[in-house]
């Protein structure tokens, strides 16, 4: 293995926010400017989301050893996770001083949380891959349980760590028996070679060593039925906690889900869809329909995160480049409405938090009432919003694939799913105000808001204007010499 | 099969060196028993007590600083074996790994994490 420590320049992005996060845990006891400490993490947000688009290359650069590469798959995620970032750093401002806990370690947490994702969206090594989502999730119990005189907040970041521990362990299982399997290989491009050229194929055991990575990636996204852990921990931690798990966190699983099944076991793609359709299709049916109707407002947007990473799943089942690319488009408009619609929850402050907070919004606060209205369109996937624009493209590639039971479930289930997004809207706009107008939000919350609102109106109204550049993960395999 | 043969000998060798001084130990040693000689061995603590005893947390962040110190010394022992192999890239390599570990110490120290009061 030939190691140059000028391969750091590939990883420019992660570093931007490593050195950031560094910082940040260096000055903890001596700064408590909870702005400053936003100020500088939206700016390392910037610079790794602009590194992530400069550095996209024209053929796949693989660096330290075949351990992480550099394309136009992982490149688009990381510009996902970098913007997903940003806005839940904007959305956070008042968290620090509203739950009493210090900013430097609140942000430094969170850039290491995004650098963790943004090396599972690179990694084309099974080593990589788990100790990018580890660094992720990790920081991510902490960042759950960061409010810790709220009991709820304790008890969400218990139950995510329990859970998540175990999902690590199915995921470190599978791991080990994909090395076994293969005679000792890792790398994603050396699995695949290894698949191909034996018949390890057939093995009971490759099964079981797929059946335990995609269960381990599963619980990463909340897919059914690895879900259950997200409405708790959602519920208990603080409303741009939830919004960066539902977002940035999902992106990252489905980044690396997305190579280990179209790079890693692309010889096993029968088994793969098959097991890629339960997911999707139990997760859109748990998440739209089964779900109850709650009346706490992040518990809702779990639920309905939980049915979108069932959405976002279906294009990963063809197991072709197009439904790559679908699916790629989807997290990044899904990115977008989820963190609008967290952003509503926060600007209205505690009223946010509950469904009977809405009640009345469109007489007292117009604008918020029109930008939750809009998202929760996108999020049923209504034209001419993003959502429509998302959904469209994953279901015509379940077509394509010639699953037509699961497009038409699909489609069924997204109907059904209106009465709970609209439910809300009709809050808003049917019924008289019972409480106070809610306070002013913070500039930057609003700042926030637009930015997500613009790409839920654009990527609706030109589709395919934002997402051109969603392509697929297998490129370099080609590099490689594996096809 | 041939390789675990010196395993198991020298398990066997094992065996019967410790087994055979346990019992010369306890047919030819001499016996004064007490109370004390006779209660299990457990350093200078009480070996019967109701659980529920109260333990200072401090205990757990000097756990959680030792295992910082470990895993640091656990990465160095392979990279000090083929240090000449890795050159200056295992060198620089090393000195980012100890000095995102030394940010640890440094916050912890800052905030008060090595104070004892």
């Amino acid at each position: 293995m030939n190691i140059d420590i000028r391969d750091l320049a590939l990883l420019a992005p992660e570093l931007a926010l490593i050195v950031t996060a560094l910082v940040f845990i260096l000055a903890a006891a001596w700064v408590q400017s909870s702005s400053l400490f936003s100020g500088l993490t939206v700016l390392a947000a910037l610079i790794a989301g602009v590194a992530s688009y400069l550095l996209l290359p024209a053929d796949p650069i693989t660096g330290f050893g075949e351990m992480i590469v550099v394309d136009d798959y992982s490149q688009f995620f990381k510009v996902v996770i970098a913007s997903a970032l940003a806005v839940v750093t904007l959305l956070s401002v008042s968290q620090a001083d509203d739950e009493r806990f210090r900013p430097a370690e609140y942000h430094a947490l969170l850039l290491l949380a995004a650098t963790g994702m943004m090396f599972a969206a690179s990694a084309i090594d099974l080593l990589t891959l788990y100790l990018g989502l580890e660094l992720t999730t990790l920081c991510s119990y902490i960042l759950v349980g960061i409010s810790v005189e709220k009991p709820a907040s304790n008890e969400a970041a218990i139950k995510y760590f329990l859970t998540g521990s175990f999902a690590s362990a199915l995921l470190l299982y599978g791991i080990a028996l994909t090395y076994g399997v293969t005679g000792g290989a890792t790398g994603f491009v050396a699995i695949s070679r290894a698949l191909s050229s034996s018949d390890a194929g057939s093995s009971y055991i490759l099964l079981a060593a797929i059946g335990l990575l995609i269960g381990g990636l599963a619980f990463k996204v909340a897919a059914v039925p690895f879900h259950a852990w997200a409405p708790d921990a959602y519920t208990g931690a603080s409303a741009p906690i939830a919004a960066f798990l539902a977002t940035a966190s999902k992106a990252a699983g489905l980044a690396a889900l997305g190579r280990v099944c179209i790079v890693a076991f692309q010889s096993e793609s029968g088994v793969l869809s098959v097991v890629l359709s339960a997911l999707a299709g139990l997760s859109i049916i748990v998440g739209s329909v089964i779900a109850p109707s709650p009346p706490d407002m992040k518990r809702l947007l779990a639920y309905s995160s939980i049915a979108h990473a069932g959405y976002a799943l279906l294009g990963f089942i063809a197991g072709t480049t197009e439904g790559a690319s679908a699916t790629m488009t989807y997290a990044f408009l899904y990115v977008f409405m989820t963190l609008g619609a967290f952003g509503v929850v926060i600007a209205l402050g505690e009223r946010g938090g509950r469904l009977d907070g809405f009640q009345g919004l469109a007489a007292q606060r117009p604008g918020m009432a029109a930008l939750m209205l809009l998202f929760l369109l996108s999020l049923t996937g209504i034209p001419p919003t993003a959502g429509f624009a998302a959904k469209f493209v994953v279901i015509l590639s379940v077509v394509r694939a010639g699953n037509v039971t699961l497009a038409v479930v699909a489609v069924v289930c997204s109907v059904i799913s209106a009465f709970v997004y609209l439910r809300v809207a009709v809050l808003m706009y049917m019924k008289e105000p019972t409480e106070p107008e809610p306070s002013r939000c913070p500039p930057a919350v609003s700042a926030a808001l637009a930015v997500a609102a613009l790409v839920t109106v654009i990527g609706g109204v030109l589709p395919g204007s934002l997402t051109s550049w969603a392509v697929a993960p297998d490129a370099v395999l080609t590099i490689m010499g594996v096809r | 099969m041939e390789e675990y043969i010196g395993m198991a000998a020298s398990f066997l060798v094992a065996g019967v060196i410790t087994g055979g001084m346990i019992i010369l130990a306890s047919t030819l040693g001499k016996k004064k028993p007490s109370a004390v000689k006779s209660d299990p061995f457990e350093c200078g603590k009480d070996p019967f007590s109701l659980p529920g005893g109260r333990q200072a947390v401090r205990f757990y962040l000097i756990a959680i600083l030792f295992i910082l110190f470990d895993v640091e010394l656990v990465f160095l022992y392979p990279w000090a074996v083929i240090y000449r192999e890795l050159g200056v890239t295992g060198l620089v390599e090393m000195g980012i790994f100890l000095g995102i570990l030394m940010v640890g110490y440094v916050y912890a120290w800052a905030n008060g994490a090595l104070k004892w009061q």
